[in-house]
């Protein structure tokens, strides 16, 4: 459904993707892990074009494009294939949490008001926020937001969830919550890939594992062949700092 | 001269005088400002996102207005607009008399000049505030730039903005009384010109005082309301 080939993006003198290519097929639960600053946040971001590759090509469903040269018309289909679940939730300040669901079917999809409503208050009762339709950001909890967050991108019944860290800025006592709502919606069989630091939700719930570092992917695989049976010594050097004792029995 | 040291009758006829002028200080102030806004808002944009030669052009463009003294804009532009005209009018073979031009027409150009060069500061620092992220989730849910700045950006810079365009408006108000210089007929060049009769400059003078002290306290609260209504979702209370 989704396939990225040969990615290329530098910062100045910075290169933070070395060719990264990218596999996705419908249903799919791909988690991508890795150190921070291995590039897992900027090949998600270019994807959705919120960075332009400096080279590579996407392939989407029918849309084929040049991740460098994609013209205006490209990148919002494929935006409008695609949703965003940011690290920083990145809600509409100036919108109630039900404004902020039913925005891109709005004005987006331009999809009458009426059912807009009807569609995001469904999203939000599915993350358990049927009390707070009303609520402004600036009212609700970081688990809250995040959660108004993923119902925005649920709301848009996009062909892909693209989740940047989506706990990495919350409170510990509030994670849960969130990675609940997460399992939930794989369940249902949305298309999601993740980039988490949340190795008990890349084992229980991913059904491929990547494992990036230094802008490129290192070793891939399912969660068995990743957490269990680690070829590269680089993934299971990174498996031991983040897994410390649970990990050291297994090698 | 009068044995009482202020002509009680004169201050309070001339109130009314000076009172008169006020139509034409706003409506300067009005068409002015709606000049200015979508102006200043585009060359903070281009000041934001520096965009090569306007970026640069603005910049000058801000010091200049900001480092000299309005009623010298004034003189300078009053002088310079006619001759302008003069040239494209002889090019073009128009005929018009310049110097029957109403002054109200140079004053909407010099004080949206002047006004627009003011809110590219207040629109860019008010425009700094809104997170990044804020744009980046309207582009993730399909919005386009226009759509994203219409509904989510304005809205939001809007908030911080609106402290410095109430005190930008009513120092436009307060400016349009170097109108005088350009025989606008608004509320300073009326009291004094009824004041040049019995020289009762002092009476003058107060009524003026009083009159822009009325009208800005007016737009400074109509502002308070029109801030609060749109910072609702800052301080919604749950």
């Amino acid at each position: 459904m989704l396939e990225i080939k040969n990615i290329h993006k530098s910062f100045g003198k910075n290169e933070i993707l070395k060719g990264v290519d990218l596999k996705i097929d419908k249903g799919d639960v791909v988690v991508i892990l890795g150190p921070s600053g291995s590039g897992k946040t900027t090949l998600l971001r270019c994807i959705n074009f919120l960075e332009r590759a400096d080279q590579g090509t996407a392939s989407f469903g029918e849309i084929n494009v040049d991740l460098k040269g994609a013209s205006k018309k490209d990148v919002l289909s494929i935006r409008k294939k695609t949703a965003f679940v940011f690290q920083n939730y990145n809600l509409f300040n100036n919108k109630t949490a039900l404004e902020n669901v039913a925005e891109g079917l709005i004005i987006g999809r331009k999809m009458p008001k009426q059912q807009a409503y009807e569609i995001s208050k469904s999203a939000l009762d599915k993350v358990g926020l049927s009390e707070k339709y009303d609520s402004y950001p600036s009212q609700l909890s970081g688990g809250q937001q995040q959660r108004v967050g993923i119902a925005r991108a649920v709301a848009l019944n996009p062909d892909i969830i693209l989740f940047d860290e989506p706990t990495s800025a919350l409170d510990p006592e509030l994670v849960g919550e969130v990675l609940q709502v997460m399992k939930d919606i794989a369940k249902e069989g949305t298309t999601m890939l993740v980039v988490t630091h949340e190795m008990g939700f890349a084992k229980d719930v991913a059904n491929k594992v990547i494992f990036m570092d230094g802008g490129v992917i290192v070793e891939e695989g399912s969660p068995h062949d990743i957490f269990v049976t680690p070829k590269e010594e680089r993934t299971r050097r990174f498996l031991r700092r983040v897994l410390p004792g649970e990990y050291e029995f297994e090698i | 001269m009068d044995s009482s040291f202020i002509n009680i009758e004169f201050l309070i006829d001339t109130f009314f005088v000076a009172l008169s002028g006020v139509p034409i200080a706003l409506l300067v102030t009005v068409v002015s400002m709606a000049i200015a806004l979508p102006i200043g808002f585009f060359l903070a944009l281009t000041r934001i996102n520096e965009i090569p030669v306007l970026n640069w052009f603005t910049k000058v463009y801000v010091s200049f207005v900001r480092g000299t003294p309005v009623i010298i804009q004034i003189f300078v532009l009053y002088s310079v607009i006619p001759l302008i005209l003069t040239g494209i009018f002889e090019k073009y073979k128009i005929d018009y008399p310049i110097y029957e031009i109403n002054p109200l027409w140079y004053a909407f150009v010099i004080f949206s000049f002047n006004t627009a060069a003011i809110l590219v500061e207040v629109f860019r620092s008010a425009l700094k505030t809104v997170n990044q992220g804020q744009l980046e989730a309207a582009y993730s849910v399909g919005l386009t730039t226009a759509q994203s700045y219409r509904r989510i950006i304005i809205p939001q810079m809007l908030v911080t903005a609106m402290p410095n365009l109430c005190t930008a408006t009513i120092n436009l108000i307060k400016a349009t009384s170097l109108g005088y210089a350009i025989s606008l007929q608004e509320i300073t060049l009326k009291a004094k010109v009824a004041a040049n009769v019995g020289y009762n400059y002092l009476e003058a003078y107060i009524d003026i005082f009083i009159v822009y002290m009325i009208l800005c306290m007016i737009v400074e609260y109509l502002f308070k309301l029109f801030e609060k209504r749109l910072s609702r979702y800052k301080y919604a209370t749950a």
